[in-house]
């Protein structure tokens, strides 16, 4: 008896910490006392620019020495002009299932142009995955597991009244403030340093 | 008082607490969060990169103006609430308004894709911002007309001249 409430109580604990967000979309240790949630689409180019520019530098900043964590959420916009948003979501969650997050996205965004003229972001993916991980990624992109995680990102961003991309909420203890964009990188350091103090 | 005038009061009256109301909420959005059964202050910073967005004030003036201008909103909002010092407070908020919607028709002119700072982040600028917040401009201007005019109304009308027939007090005699 003792030992199946130990069971139940570890599997209600893993219950609780759960589906909520795959470690695979994760930049650094959950440990650290910043959260940084960053809801993008990987065809708008406000998202292109912010993973190319400032998140680099917070990584560089806050991250690497376990300041911040980063968490990595899908935000396909349900717009005409993103037809493919949804798609390229799709496999770069898969992507995170395999630990291969970071260059399937740094890569997604890459040719973000490419994309919005027509090209399929599949073409684009295999010029930087094995055969293995294609494999791979095409069966876990049509999951139904896969596709439920992106779903429960949009539904996150939904609850927190994300309405345009990206929206970057900083949470810090029990507090969560989304930050206006476009983000001046002094005015974060300042609000970051603030927290951290 | 006439029935068109009391509407214009009344009107003027809704217009005053409606305003002041939508800038006390303005200005709570800005300064406080509820997290955790407590009262937080939410940090400048948050402002500040809905005001640095705009591109116009140096750092220092991004700075100042995110920590100072959610408290001057909720000093004008409860003013205009409670209807003291009517004249200046909606002097002050129509002065702002112009200022807000300048720039805010300015970042739309030029295709800029940013947070109005409204009423906190994640609202970007579009017609509905410019219409919303050119219609609180209106209104502003219509209390503040109001209020000035009010003043320089006379308190108390002009007692009735007496019906012809009546004794008046005669006119002292002045020697000629």
């Amino acid at each position: 008896m003792k030992v199946f409430a130990a069971v139940l109580a570890a599997l209600f604990c893993c219950a609780a910490a759960g589906p909520e967000v795959d470690k695979g979309k994760i930049i650094g240790t959950p440990t650290a006392p910043i959260r940084i949630d960053v809801f993008s689409d990987f065809e708008c180019p406000a998202c292109k620019n912010f993973h190319e520019t400032l998140l680099p530098q917070i990584v560089r900043d806050y991250v690497m020495p376990g300041k911040v964590y980063v968490v990595n959420r899908e935000f396909p916009l349900p717009i005409p002009a993103h037809q493919a948003s949804r798609e390229e979501a799709n496999y770069a969650t898969a992507a995170a299932r395999l630990g291969i997050y970071q260059p399937v996205a740094d890569a997604l965004f890459q040719n973000q142009q490419a994309v919005i003229n027509g090209a399929k972001p599949w073409d684009i993916l295999t010029k930087i995955l094995t055969a293995d991980q294609q494999k791979r990624i095409l069966a876990l992109a049509k999951d139904p597991g896969v596709l439920a995680e992106v779903q429960r990102d949009v539904d996150a961003g939904n609850k927190e009244r994300v309405s345009s991309t990206p929206t970057i909420i900083v949470s810090h203890g029990t507090q969560h403030f989304p930050l206006p964009y476009p983000i001046n990188y002094t005015i974060l350091r300042s609000l970051l340093d603030g927290f951290l103090k | 008082m006439a029935s068109s005038n009391r509407i214009v009061h009344w009107v003027t009256v809704f217009l005053r607490i409606a305003l002041g109301g939508i800038f006390v909420y303005a200005a709570w959005v800005k300064l406080f969060q509820f997290s955790d059964g407590r009262l937080h202050l939410i940090p400048w910073q948050l402002f500040a990169m809905a005001i640095d967005s705009y591109q116009l004030l140096p750092q220092t003036g991004v700075e100042l103006a995110a920590r100072i201008l959610p408290w001057i909103e909720l000093a004008i909002g409860l003013l205009l609430v409670v209807g003291r010092w009517t004249r200046w407070a909606s002097l002050v908020t129509s002065g702002l308004l112009v200022v807000f919607f300048s720039l805010m028709v300015r970042a739309y002119a030029k295709g800029q894709e940013i947070s109005c700072g409204c009423f906190g982040p994640g609202e970007i600028i579009s017609w509905k911002t410019l219409l919303r917040d050119g219609s609180m401009l209106a209104a502003s201007l219509w209390v503040m007309a109001m209020a000035w005019v009010s003043r320089r109304a006379p308190r108390t009308l002009p007692e009735p001249l007496p019906p012809s027939g009546t004794p008046q007090e005669s006119a002292p005699n002045l020697p000629s």
